[in-house]
């Protein structure tokens, strides 16, 4: 029940990584808000947000592997 | 014209058989508090996800989300947003709060303040607070389940009888199943609903233009800004964008059945493969914006609330009963079985919070009757509140979310050894929070820079906390030394 999981805890990498999907979604998409050109056929804003959210997994993978082993 | 008989037989007939399976197949679990409302504790990564994921394809997600894309364009993009950066949120917060869970047994969200802030009164203030703003959340599955059934029977059922089939139905549900149902309830409709989506999202603008991006094309040459943000300050503009993903995002796992979920985790690693995964799962939400855009050129006009049938007229009007049945059938289940999740979340706050942690009931027994007794009258204020309250799908989730986002600073300060406040300045920040709200609610005043008004409140309940935290440390210093 009590896998290795448990006892393991994030490191400031591990907030880093989380932080940069996190900062691109919000504070990012002012400056990604445009038309042109267009990505796989999806308007520039709509690709940007659909790129990060395949990315987001990359980066919380990243965080994951960046945990530490409590003790 | 369709026939009503076929596409309404088709949603009775798949509603039914999901409903009868689910709690079929969980006869032998033996249903005490605890079995009921978090599931014994005994969900692995598969169940978890099905059970968060389920909770996020709701009947808001399938007609509230092409509502949007309908009515206002890039707006709705939010959704897509909050979802992923709250996942990330989860990953850290989540696991933490799992963790107090299962050393104290808990059950739901307000226990958690108890055992932070040892204190009964902030539970029960978290309980009130809770139940009240998942009525609006309910009201939301209530009137998309509603909206179909009104489209599936091609006009033949009134809006309030739809309605109160709803409402029978979600009751009936919640009543029996608790929470192994959901879950179990959720495999089903989870298939069904990424095959309508499906449809709705690739076939339907195939079917009338070639390509979802021939759509894109179309609906620009229309409307130019359909697909961007407008100015900062306008509504729905960028400040209003960015406030409300960053609101939303911290309210999405503030909310009752989230702790149900949580604490319903097998282990952090159960709930940390979740928020890693999760967000792929986010990607359907764009074959909702093409279905959304496809009926905006198809069947142009629908003003206001009216939007949310978006897809659905387009569906009704061009295709068999049959496959408007199906269609129909999945979005009753997306409305159906969260909705079964969320009264249950409020029901076992006002039940163990405030009826049992006041000695009103007593015994495991009696707490699982008033449960079930509690499901009933959070189904009938939703209803209730459908009557009054005209919105549409969105705005009836916006007004849930800003209301239960305001848990948030009192969830993550009580973790920090250094930070961690006074009740008194949780409880105040949390009632300056909501006081906020009722006064843009009540007054209908414009939000400093467009602000999406729940983040006017945050602020608000995070200033006053730290503030009265300030006062009460001082004082209890001086007792101290007193």
């Amino acid at each position: 029940m009590d896998d290795d999981e448990t006892a393991s805890q994030p490191t400031v990498r591990s907030y880093a990584f989380a932080v940069v999907p996190t900062l691109a979604l919000t504070a990012g998409i002012p400056f990604a808000n445009r038309v042109e050109p267009h990505i796989f056929g999806l308007p520039f804003l709509l690709a940007y947000i659909v790129l990060w959210i395949v990315a987001t997994p990359l980066f919380m993978f990243a965080a994951l592997r960046a945990m530490r082993i409590r003790g | 014209m369709g026939d009503p008989r076929i596409a309404l037989g088709i949603v009775a007939a798949v509603v039914l058989a999901t409903l009868a399976a689910a709690t079929f197949s969980m006869r032998s679990i033996k249903m005490d508090a605890q079995q009921f409302t978090v599931g014994g504790r005994s969900f692995g990564s598969l169940l978890l996800w099905i059970l968060l994921a389920g909770e996020i394809y709701t009947s808001f997600t399938f007609l509230g989300a092409a509502g949007w894309a309908y009515g206002k364009g890039a707006p709705a993009f939010y959704i897509l947003c909050y979802g992923t950066i709250a996942y990330a949120i989860s990953f850290f917060l989540v696991p933490e709060i799992w963790r107090v869970g299962r050393a104290k047994n808990l059950v739901t969200s307000a226990d958690f303040f108890v055992a932070q802030y040892g204190s009964k009164a902030l539970g029960g203030l978290v309980a009130f607070i809770g139940f009240v703003f998942l009525v609006p959340y309910v009201t939301l599955q209530l009137s998309g389940i509603a909206l179909l059934l009104r489209i599936a029977g091609y006009g033949s059922i009134d809006a309030t009888a739809a309605v109160g089939i709803a409402f029978a139905a979600i009751t009936g549900f919640t009543y029996f199943g608790g929470l192994h149902a959901t879950a179990r309830a959720s495999v089903v409709k989870d298939l069904l609903v990424i095959v309508a989506v499906i449809f709705a999202g690739i076939v339907l603008p195939i079917h009338f233009f070639g390509s979802p991006a021939n759509v894109i094309t179309r609906v620009l040459a229309q409307k130019p800004d359909w697909m961007t943000i407008g100015p900062a300050t306008a509504p729905n503009g960028t400040i209003w964008f960015v406030s409300t993903v960053a609101l939303t995002a911290m309210g999405f796992f503030m909310f009752p059945q989230s702790f149900a979920a949580a604490f319903s985790a097998k282990s952090p690693r159960a709930i940390r493969n979740n928020a890693i995964f999760l967000p792929f799962y986010q990607l359907l939400l764009l074959l909702v914006y093409f279905a959304g855009f496809t009926a905006l050129l198809v069947v142009p006009g629908l003003k206001g609330p009216d939007a949310d049938q978006s897809f659905m007229l387009v569906v009704q009007k061009y295709y068999p009963s049959w496959v408007l049945g199906f269609v129909a059938a999945a979005g009753t289940l997306a409305g159906l079985i969260p909705a079964s999740g969320q009264i249950l979340g409020a029901a076992s706050l006002i039940a163990k919070n405030i009826l049992v942690d006041y000695n009103i009931v007593r015994g495991d027994r009696a707490q699982t009757v008033a449960t079930r007794v509690l499901v009933i009258v959070v189904a009938a204020l939703a209803f209730g509140f459908w009557a009054i309250a005209r919105t549409s799908l969105v705005g009836l989730l916006l007004i849930a979310y800003s209301g239960i986002s305001q848990f948030f600073p009192g969830v993550v300060l009580s973790f920090s050894p250094r930070l961690k406040p006074h009740p008194i300045a949780v409880a105040t920040g949390l009632i300056v929070g909501i006081a906020v709200l009722a006064a843009y609610a009540g007054t209908g005043a414009k939000t400093p820079f467009g602000l999406n008004s729940g983040m006017v409140a945050l602020a608000c309940n995070t200033v006053s906390l730290f503030v009265v935290d300030a006062f009460a440390r001082r004082r209890v210093l001086r007792e101290l030394v007193a």
